[in-house]
């Protein structure tokens, strides 16, 4: 009975939460005629005209290119964001350093539109010929995504016993040996959700996008509307609706895979003290 | 140290160089308008211009093409800086005092003059001088429904009824016209007489549909209205004459058409593509709307229930007469190019006939002089009524060129909006867009 | 605590590099800004800013816009993290025996995560057209009517449901993990003692999940007192700006009316702001136990 119930709950949920994406592959099936007598859930005449028009590459359009460069990018971002605040973690949740400054100073980054420092970082990556490079771009997605890699990450370490540290420190472990060797290990929930939720991020990233990018480092969310711009500022929502899907598809796999390693990890045995 | 492993080092420099350099080395690069027509006629005007036999090799054509959302504001940023990823950029009347600090002066072939007209030439021009070529040209028609109006025209009962509405809601008895005899009265009445809210016999749910969405191209479309009245946004000694009666006209005759439901009451979030959509639907009588919807709305493809009946005419008129809010998209070189030589030879070669024709036979919108726009009259009978609307109706406003002039309709945009929605007075936005135009205009 | 002070050196090695990397990236252009916000400079002048004093903070400080858009933006933070670790945190626990035996559920429900906010924006300004949206569609055909839902007075709350229906996944993701993290032990063992379900739930697991409810809401909190695209794709902060988060706000001062001094110096605002709002709840956290965030 209660099961039944939970399912019913499941199926609303899913149901609310992605009816804009059920209407995104509805539309994406639907022909440009249909589209303008038949706003219904349901698609008469199925087509794959809009899935044609995104797969075809010419000098102008090259979806697998946005792709490419989004994944380069969004890893570059990722990665790095978290390579640099798990020491950091470990410093502020250990060592109590830069508890009251640094961190609220990172997390304050989350709440300023960084798009104000568009125009110095424009100039300094002019210098730096980081203009339209997958490596500018994959840089400064990761100062976005470091106030939440660290949240996650302290967080976390703050909840480990802390009898895990002062046993290594007996077997006179260094700190850094102790991070690498057991807070590592047990934080791997953590490191994954920062990574997952910081690939996210990055992949849907569009400002900065926009801005450092021009013809060779051009991102999904940028590259995207290159598709279905239309005259006079138009939409052809079929062909929107088409690279919004193949869009979504490299963080849904990239998700699947990386969520096998969040469960596979907590039952291997749980963490939290 | 010997000469090869200089020519390796030299040959290293020169791979990571190109590695390194923007797309724009050698060659001219056009940053055009992405997506639509522009860029279909771009396209083949540049393929043109690269066949030529005259052209250097390093000096052909590549294009390249931002995003739609947020192009101007990248663009701004783009030049601010002194970016070099482009020799020849889009340009717009509206944007063009924001951007002539970065751009050079160009100068054009001798037969731009007979091929635009000056007028057309003058939305490219910024303190006297020519920033650029216009390629095309953006204005607004009146698009109605012929087969609800003709039967509305024949009807006695139903003009009896018109008359009725257009008395209770406008304060006068009023008669159904052609749409091209219309006044914005007889706009406003029509609109009213074919909603649902107003007439419950209407045979569409809608009498019009108006943009209201707080964006700067929306007062373009709204523009017109209050012109027709008079208005204008300064006078010639510079004084802001936006709190005027005809300001005042337009605001209201908006005002009443959306409080009375005959524009969707989401119209606060419509820009062009939502309008479309909505007439498209064919529940919407007649609409303002610009010149770049006409290929869609009478496409059988695009828009099967209103592609037959949908004729458009210039908008209506007001006592000063018949306006439409004209606005050129052109091109210009950028002042910190690579390759400025080659990029001012495409630009005067833009400007010639052959471009222009060339450019009007791949679906730009170029406005055409009478005697150019015959050789092509048979293949776009559309660019005829282009040309000779903005000949005879178009106008820009008095400071619409002004380095601020987009920062203009943004207020404009966020003012007026907060009328319609119900926010502020009539007063205040007038007031207070009286103040921030003085500021941004003096 | 000894043994953590001799290590304080190590602990100072460990947060260098992170420190380093935005001195580099953020060093510059942040010095940059702050001599802009205390400057008169438009995109002509990049270059050789006018230093004027604290002119651009009066105009934030004296704009009703900047207001406007900050009281915008604290409640739509305000309403959507709670709206959103509401929904999350019942989700995940109730759906916790499913998603346990199933993860491809939770992918399920993660999917709404994977779409650009712009995008998703623009998908809604179809979904809810009156002649072209599906939500309309369905309203007219069943009920003969529809709602108005991007109109002056709707708009607010139709931005919120798009915003939590997005990220409520956000939540129920962390909420999970933390849920499952809880050790078997302790529920079998009050279990045993006989402690009902939802005693059981009230004093021991939400108590245990705490540090995750706090640290899901300040984020959510964050991200929904910043949006941004969706926000602006829909209703482009209209009408009259009333939709206007603050950083839409700074985004159209800066771009839209090239006032670069006032768009700075109302993001310094905000910084120093949102920083001592941090540091307080910090410091009062410290005093009971240990830090907050």
């Amino acid at each position: 009975m209660i099961n039944a119930l939970r399912w019913l709950v499941f199926a609303i949920a899913a149901f609310a939460m992605n009816f804009p994406i059920l209407v995104t592959l509805v539309t994406s099936f639907k022909s440009t005629r249909e589209l303008s007598t038949n706003p219904g859930l349901w698609v008469q005449a199925p087509t794959l005209d809009n899935y044609l028009a995104v797969f075809q590459v010419s000098d102008r359009l090259n979806i697998f290119l946005y792709l490419f460069n989004s994944i380069t990018v969004a890893f570059i971002g990722t990665t790095l964001a978290v390579v640099l605040a798990l020491p950091a973690a470990y410093a502020i949740a250990r060592g109590r350093l830069g508890e009251r400054t640094l961190l609220p100073f990172i997390v304050n980054l989350r709440a300023v539109p960084l798009i104000i420092f568009a125009i110095p970082l424009y100039m300094m990556f002019q210098w730096l010929a980081l203009l339209d490079t997958r490596l500018g771009l994959g840089l400064i997605l990761s100062i976005v995504n470091l106030p939440l890699a660290l949240v996650i990450l302290v967080n976390a370490i703050r909840d480990l016993p802390g009898e895990l540290d002062e046993a290594a420190l007996m077997d006179g472990a260094s700190r850094t040996q102790i991070l690498l060797r057991v807070i590592a290990p047990v934080c791997r929930p953590a490191i994954v959700t920062s990574l997952i939720f910081g690939f996210i991020t990055a992949w849907n990233e569009f400002l900065f996008g926009l801005m450092l990018t021009t013809s060779k480092a051009v991102p999904i969310t940028v590259g995207a509307s290159f598709f279905f711009a239309a005259s006079g500022g138009g939409v052809q929502w079929g062909v929107a609706s088409a690279v919004m899907v193949v869009g979504a598809l490299p963080p849904v796999l990239l998700g699947l895979i990386m969520y096998r390693q969040i469960s596979g990890s907590m039952t291997a045995g749980a963490v939290k003290g | 140290m010997t000469l090869t492993t200089i020519r390796k080092g030299s040959l290293l420099a020169v791979a990571i160089a190109s590695l390194l350099a923007s797309p724009a080395f050698a060659k001219v690069t056009v940053l055009g308008w992405p997506g639509g027509p522009e860029e279909t006629a771009l396209r083949a005007a540049t393929d043109v211009y690269n066949a030529k036999p005259d052209v250097p090799e390093n000096d052909k054509v590549e294009l390249l093409f931002f995003n739609r959302d947020g192009f101007w504001d990248k663009l701004q940023a783009d030049l601010a800086a002194g970016s070099k990823a482009f020799d020849v950029n889009l340009l717009a009347t509206y944007s063009i005092g924001r951007y002539a600090p970065f751009m050079e002066p160009v100068e054009l072939s001798d037969e731009a003059a007979s091929v635009y007209g000056e007028s057309v030439l003058k939305t490219m021009q910024y303190k006297g001088k020519q920033f650029g070529v216009p390629t095309d040209l953006s204005m607004h028609f009146m698009y109605y429904r012929k087969d609800l109006i003709e039967a509305l025209m024949k009807d006695d009962a139903a003009k009896a009824k018109y008359a009725e509405i257009s008395e209770k809601h406008l304060g006068k008895k009023l008669e159904p016209k052609s749409p091209d005899e219309w006044t914005w009265d007889d706009y406003a009445a029509t609109a009213l007489y074919f909603t649902q809210a107003v007439n419950p016999d209407s045979p569409t749910r809608y009498g019009t549909v108006l943009q209201l969405k707080n964006l700067l191209f929306n007062m373009m479309v709204f523009q017109s209205l209050p012109r027709a009245y008079g208005g204008n946004w300064m006078d010639e000694s510079g004084k802001i004459t936006v709190n005027s009666d005809a300001y005042r006209k337009g605001l209201e005759t908006y005002k009443l058409l959306y409080d009375a439901g005959a524009t969707p009451s989401d119209s606060l979030s419509y820009e062009f593509a939502e309008a479309n959509a909505a007439f498209t639907s064919g529940q919407v009588a007649a609409m303002m709307q610009w010149n770049a919807a006409a290929s869609d709305l009478t496409s059988k493809e695009k828009s099967p229930t209103v592609a037959d009946v949908t004729e458009t005419v210039a908008p209506p008129a007001g006592p000063e007469g018949r306006f439409t809010h004209i606005h050129g998209l052109g091109f210009g070189l950028n002042k910190n190019a690579e390759n400025k030589a080659g990029g001012q030879a495409f630009i005067k070669w833009l400007s010639s006939k052959e471009a222009a024709l060339t450019y009007a036979r791949n679906n730009g919108a170029p406005a055409l002089t009478p005697e150019v726009v015959t050789e092509v009259a048979k293949e776009r009978p559309d660019l005829v009524k282009l040309g000779e609307f903005a000949s005879k109706y178009g106008y820009v406003m008095n400071g619409g060129t002004a380095a601020k002039a987009l920062s203009v309709y943004e207020l404009q945009a966020k003012e007026f909006t907060g009328y319609w929605s119900g926010q502020q007075s009539l007063d205040d936005a007038l007031a207070n867009t009286e103040k921030g135009m003085t500021e941004l205009l003096k | 605590m000894n043994a953590q002070r001799a290590h304080s050196s190590e602990f100072r090695l460990l947060a260098m590099p992170l420190v380093l990397f935005l001195l580099v990236f953020l060093g510059f252009p942040a010095i940059v800004n702050l001599i802009y916000s205390v400057s008169d400079v438009s995109f002509e002048t990049l270059r050789q800013p006018k230093i004027t004093g604290l002119s651009n903070f009066a105009a934030v400080w004296n704009d009703r816009a900047f207001w406007q858009a900050s009281w915008f933006s604290l409640r739509f933070g305000a309403l959507t993290a709670l709206l959103e670790c509401a929904l999350g945190l019942i989700l995940a626990i109730f759906l916790s025996p499913l998603i346990e035996r199933r993860s491809w559920l939770m992918a399920i429900l993660m999917l709404p995560l994977m779409v650009a906010p712009a995008l998703v924006g623009l998908m809604y300004r179809l979904v809810l057209h009156e002649f072209a949206g599906p939500v309309p569609y369905y309203l007219w055909a069943w009920f003969g009517t529809s709602v108005s839902f991007l109109g002056p007075t709707s708009a607010f709350w139709t931005l919120i449901v798009v915003e939590t229906l997005q990220w409520t996944p956000f939540a129920l993701l962390l909420f999970y993990m933390a849920y499952r993290a809880i050790p078997t032990e302790i529920v079998e063992a009050s279990a045993m003692d006989g402690a009902r379900r939802w005693h059981l739930l009230w004093y021991i697991e939400l108590p245990l999940m705490a540090p995750t409810i706090v640290v899901a809401l300040l984020i959510r909190f964050i991200d929904g007192f910043r949006v941004f695209d969706n926000v602006y794709v829909l209703t482009g902060s209209g009408p009259g700006g009333s939709t206007a988060s603050l950083s839409i706000y700074i985004y159209e001062a800066f771009f839209k009316q090239g006032a670069i001094g006032k768009a700075v110096a109302a993001s310094v605002i905000l910084f120093a702001v949102s920083f001592a709002v941090l540091y307080g709840l910090n410091f009062i956290a410290s005093r009971r136990k240990g830090a907050l965030t």
